[in-house]
């Protein structure tokens, strides 16, 4: 009794989080699995009240026997059939397990056949590339640490990696796919509801594992496909002379050596392309939210965000520095 | 049952302790042959390195204990867990049951020492050699970080510079290389160093599970040994193995890796099985309930944990119907597991069981490592795993089937045999206040992480951010691994306090069946008198005396190797005194070892030092044998 | 046994100096101005450690320098070889990647770190200059990129 108390106490003190759960499945995918879920925690909650009850009559029934000498050979008939009644139902319990993961994981294969988009995500340390194909021009769009998924659609996710081992997990669409050099793994997901996910990397990949993280924005198609439509166009104009300075300093300056702002010259490939920086929910692979406080302090001083980051600190004056923030926060 | 008459008998033991003692001092020490001294020095390396590398695993639940807690930068996280898990895996778990087998089976099968004395020294020097591989390393700053498995290409030339990687690696090879000294010695102990009459019908289970732990080590360590070196040669000799642009594959590693990886929890795991029926035997008073059953589930674990490893790799995308196969083989070691707790429950439920500190960490066992298979069955299932995996959900698995299920039996082991090992009682009132701080609070502190990883918090963060929500289940996860933490430290006091206040135990305080129990506590250098003579499962619980043969010398070392299946005497075999060899082949091998981080020249070079020992070591010194099979003819 | 308290405190301090070879220190203020001179007292603290050396081939990579500087770098282009036109000690080499054409787009931490790489590079084999480029193939560098590892 004190345990399921405690067991309840537990869940409730939790707090999910519901945009990084299994629990709140929003996609075919995790609902599959999560059906599976329920199905094994009966199975098992089962077979553990079964060993309960079973310990527990022995201990109670110790209370009345006696201390004797030890009993050498003793007569077990009734233990030996309650043994095969007890393997004949785990061998049940077992095969209906079984089974049920064998067809889950045939529904997770079927979908498959039906997917009308597909995305290439490709992980570096410490970050998420994610590219679509434009569908105007054929070419690749590319962004970074943010997902956007048609919603009621399949869309077939093709990993690739840079440099170690990654794994995209975004639990609430679907289970986790290792992100391998040498091997090209692909999953789909087919969201069902729309809103923010969080996903984060699943396989120990070096110093800043523990920030790379990305968004995940599960929208109607309309939606999805105007989203799209804008990550084709080129970087925005600057607005304002601030604006214009900064840009100056960017595409000119260091920050062109790794990044691309597409419409401008730079067009560095080892950072995140930063085009469309300010309509991302997050910086630095979801360690940040996006606010112009937030890029000025990942500009001025990466490794205080993120220690060990490849991203390399500028020494900027201050008024450059809020030049340069205020043309990236501009950048929707 | 009463040790056989008269006992103990002042001449003879006096001409076999002659024969059987150490040299005194410090030569002694380095010299020692004696399988008990060498378990007992094992157990306290292992115990040692348990508190440190605990130690390190409370650091970092205090990092975790809140988000954005800024104690542990990455770096020193990554180095502690790597440092905790390296540790816990091959310098703890492995080791500390195969030293409980070097002690406790000769005693167990009537012998005076196991079949190869000089390899046991030889084993702990190694194994010795790979602690300070390990923990020098830490002391100085270069503590190995990229985690106790290393995958390509993280831990490959260009992603992994320097030496860690390397230290990590070759401290494998010591471990491993010890691991096998050791497993065939048990081995060859086991199969034919038993008393008259044991067959393997009469074998105690507990030999039993070291037997089969013992082959399992033999057939999975050089995998690790493999995958070790192979990884060295890529970053040392520029080899391809892990390499994908050069025609090498990084799943290769994984596959080696995962191939030993798993077989080696049910290393660690058997041995426990075999000490939680020795105490259930004693204290439910009746032999385990299904003999037969028990050791037909021990030998499919043994088989089936070979068939097992790919469940640790569901996500690397292998192909579907493969990961298919592999849930089904998961699911299915737990039919014989789950055979052998109903058998242990039903020897408690049909027993009169009397309720000893060694019988509460049995039931502690049962409630606890269930729970962790039960999570097991959940994450062998490749659909729901790749929810489960890399995240809290297993580390809540694995440390309830490893804490649970190897630790939990071996603090009962070690309540139970401590009598015999040093002639006192521990504490039997500081022994349940340990229980229950060990008990709840690796209950209280494990448990929450079933839910973090269901709540989506992965592996290996050093820190998370608050809007996660994680933050009051890490606390209560840190508050109840410090309880547990606490209960250790009483356990630990009990054990040393005891030594000196505890009541005095007799030869068989318990009222065990089996025949370590004949012998006086501690055992003299001679373990036995006599011979024992075994007709049942039971020896010690038959009416009358203990039935002995006489006949092995009284003035020299000299063990009776009987046959593999019945147990009939054979031949009486000339065993080993005290040698410094197996300190001296040791140094070279871990010269030789140290040396082939830097240069692979040290293999060629080191190769002469160590054929120069292990010449010296196996020069025959002993007279030809004048009976036996190995009698030389034509004399 | 002074003897053996002085191989001791030899091998201790021998010991130690590997060891700073090995220490990962992700500094938030590091090196922002040019070596003042060969004997610039931070120059132990990047040629003298692996992590910085290792990150120097990062950014070499990044930086582009692979295009004209890689494996198959003949002559002068050659960076693997012993022989420096503009001279091998620290600041000469700083100097001289300083005033390519790349230059003024590196921020200094990451030509320190490059120096140390780039000097580093005659230590090694060919062989394993190539084996740690393949391990590399996934990276991008300067403004191309030829996608994951496949």
């Amino acid at each position: 009794m004190r345990r399921v108390l405690a067991l309840a106490a537990l869940l409730l003190l939790g707090g999910c989080a519901g945009w990084q759960t299994p629990l709140d499945p929003a996609g075919e995918q995790a609902r599959h699995i999560y059906s599976f879920l329920e199905l094994i925690l009966w199975v098992c909650g089962f077979f553990y009240l079964l060993v309960l009850a079973f310990l527990g009559w022995g201990l109670w029934r110790a209370r009345r026997r006696s201390a004797e000498g030890p009993e050498i050979a003793p007569a077990d008939r009734g233990l030996d059939r309650a043994l095969i009644v007890w393997s004949a139902l785990i061998v049940v319990g077992l095969t209906v397990l079984t089974l049920g993961a064998f067809f889950v994981d045939r529904a997770l294969a079927n979908a498959q056949a039906r997917e009308t988009l597909t995305v290439r995500v490709t992980g570096q340390q410490w970050w998420w590339r994610i590219r679509y194909r434009d569908p105007a021009t054929g070419r690749w769009i590319e962004t970074a640490n943010e997902l956007h998924l048609p919603l009621g659609k399949t869309t077939r996710i093709e990993l690739g990696s840079a440099d170690v081992i990654h794994s995209l997990w975004i639990p609430n669409l679907a289970g986790k796919t290792d992100v391998i050099p040498g091997h090209p793994n692909a999953f789909d997901v087919t969201p069902r509801a729309p809103g923010w996910y969080r996903g984060q990397c699943a396989e120990f990949c070096g110093a800043q594992h523990a920030h790379m993280a990305l968004w995940v924005k599960v929208e109607p198609p309309a939606a999805f496909a105007r989203w799209l439509a804008g990550q084709a166009r080129s970087a925005a104009s600057p607005a304002d002379p601030e604006q214009a300075r900064g840009m100056k300093l960017v595409t000119q300056g260091p920050c062109a050596a790794c990044h691309t702002l597409r419409g401008t010259p730079a067009d560095g490939r080892p950072g995140p392309d930063l085009t469309h920086l300010a309509s991302r929910r997050s910086l630095a692979a979801g360690t940040l939210p996006m606010t112009r406080g937030a890029l000025q302090g990942w500009i001025a001083r990466p490794q205080a965000v993120k220690p060990g980051t490849l991203m390399p600190a500028v020494s900027l004056s201050p008024t450059d520095l809020d030049a340069v923030a205020a043309y990236l926060a501009a950048l929707q | 049952m009463s040790p056989p008459a008269p006992f103990p008998d002042a001449s003879r033991s006096q001409r076999l302790a002659a024969a059987w003692a150490d040299p005194p001092g410090l030569w002694g020490f380095l010299t020692t042959v004696d399988h008990k001294r060498i378990a007992a020095r094992y157990i306290v390396t292992t115990l040692l390195l348990l508190f440190l590398a605990g130690m390190v695993a409370l650091d970092m639940r205090l990092q975790l204990i809140q988000p954005d807690m800024k104690r542990m930068g990455p770096q020193m996280y990554d180095e502690a867990f790597s440092l905790h898990g390296s540790t816990m895996l091959f310098l703890v778990s492995v080791p500390v049951m195969e030293a409980m087998a070097l002690w406790l089976v000769p005693l167990m099968l009537g012998q005076r020492n196991v079949a190869f004395p000089r390899l046991a020294a030889f084993s702990y020097w190694l194994y010795l050699g790979g602690v300070l591989m390990l923990w020098v390393p830490h002391a100085l700053g270069i503590t190995p970080d990229i985690g106790w498995f290393e995958y390509p290409p993280l831990s490959g030339p260009a992603y992994g510079p320097g030496h860690r990687a390397d230290i990590w690696a070759q401290m494998i090879t010591f471990t491993e290389v010890a691991a096998l000294a050791a497993s065939v010695n048990i081995v060859a102990t086991i199969l034919k160093l038993r008393p008259p009459g044991m067959t393997l019908a009469r074998m105690p289970l507990f030999v039993w599970a070291q037997l089969i732990a013992s082959i399992m080590t033999i057939l999975a360590m050089p995998a690790i040994m493999l995958v070790t070196s192979m990884l060295i040669a890529d970053r040392m000799i520029s080899t391809h193995f892990f390499s994908p642009s050069g025609g090498g594959d990084v799943l290769l590693f994984q596959h080696l890796f995962w191939f030993f990886g798993h077989p080696e929890v049910y290393i660690i795991f058997l041995p426990a099985t075999g000490f939680v029926s020795a105490i259930v035997a004693t204290f439910a008073r009746r032999p385990v309930f299904g003999q037969v059953p028990m050791v037909l589930s021990m030998l499919a674990v043994g088989l089936f944990g070979f068939g097992l490893w790919v469940h640790h790799m569901y996500a690397v995308g292998l192909p579907r119907l493969g990961n298919d196969f592999y849930t089904a083989a998961s699911m299915a070691i737990a039919l014989p597991v789950g055979i052998q707790i109903f058998c242990w429950t039903a020897t408690i439920w049909s027993g009169r069981p009397r309720f000893q500190t060694p019988m509460l960490w049995v039931i502690g066992f049962i409630l606890t490592f269930v729970i962790g298979g039960l999570s097991g069955v959940m994450t062998g299932a490749a659909p729901l795993d790749l929810q489960l995996t890399d995240t809290y959900f297993v580390v809540a698995h694995l440390h309830y089937v490893l804490i649970g299920g190897a630790i939990f039996p071996l603090l009962g082991a070690f309540c139970y045999w401590y009598p015999k090992a040093t002639g006192r009682m521990m504490s039997e009132r500081w022994g349940v206040v340990a229980f229950v701080l060990i008990v709840g609070g690796f209950n209280l502190g494990f448990f929450p992480m079933h839910i973090l990883g269901l709540e989506g918090m992965p592996r290996r963060i050093y820190t998370y951010g608050p809007e996660m929500g994680w933050g009051t289940l890490n606390l209560i996860a840190t508050l109840g691994s410090a309880m547990a933490v606490a209960g250790g430290l009483v356990m630990v006091a009990n054990g040393l306090l005891s030594l000196r206040f505890g009541e005095r135990a007799g030869a068989d305080p318990w009222d065990a069946p089996t025949l370590e129990w004949a012998c006086e506590s501690p055992p003299p250098c001679y373990n036995f008198e006599y011979t024992p003579v075994v007709e049942d499962l039971v020896p010690l619980w038959r009416e009358g005396d203990l039935p002995v043969m006489d006949g092995m010398s009284l003035d020299s070392r000299e063990l009776l190797v009987t046959s593999a299946v019945e147990g009939i005497p054979e031949y009486r075999q000339n065993s080993v005194g005290p040698s410094i060899w197996p300190l001296v082949a040791a140094l070279a091998v871990a010269a030789m070892f140290i040396g082939s981080i830097f240069t692979a020249w040290a293999v060629v070079i080191g190769a002469v030092p160590i054929g120069i020992a292990l010449t010296i070591w196996f020069w025959p010194t002993r007279q030809p044998a004048t009976s036996g099979p190995f009698a030389s003819r034509g004399r | 046994m002074e003897r053996a308290g002085r191989c001791a405190s030899l091998l201790l301090l021998l010991a130690l100096a590997a060891c700073s070879r090995e220490e990962r220190d992700f500094r938030t203020t590091a090196a922002q101005t040019a070596p003042h001179g060969p004997a610039d007292p931070r120059i132990p603290f990047y040629q003298g450690n692996l992590y910085q050396v290792s990150q120097g081939g990062r950014y070499f990579s990044w930086y582009g320098c692979g295009g004209c500087h890689g494996e198959k770098a003949q002559g002068v282009l050659k960076l693997s070889d012993d022989a420096w036109k503009h001279g091998g000690a620290f600041d000469q080499v700083y100097r001289s990647i300083a005033a390519h054409a790349e230059g003024p787009r590196i921020p200094p931490e990451q030509l320190w770190q490059i120096t140390a790489y780039v000097r580093d590079m005659h230590t090694h084999t060919p062989a394993k200059l190539r084996r740690q480029d393949l391990d590399e193939k996934g990276e991008p560098t300067g403004d191309s990129w030829s996608g994951p590892v496949r």
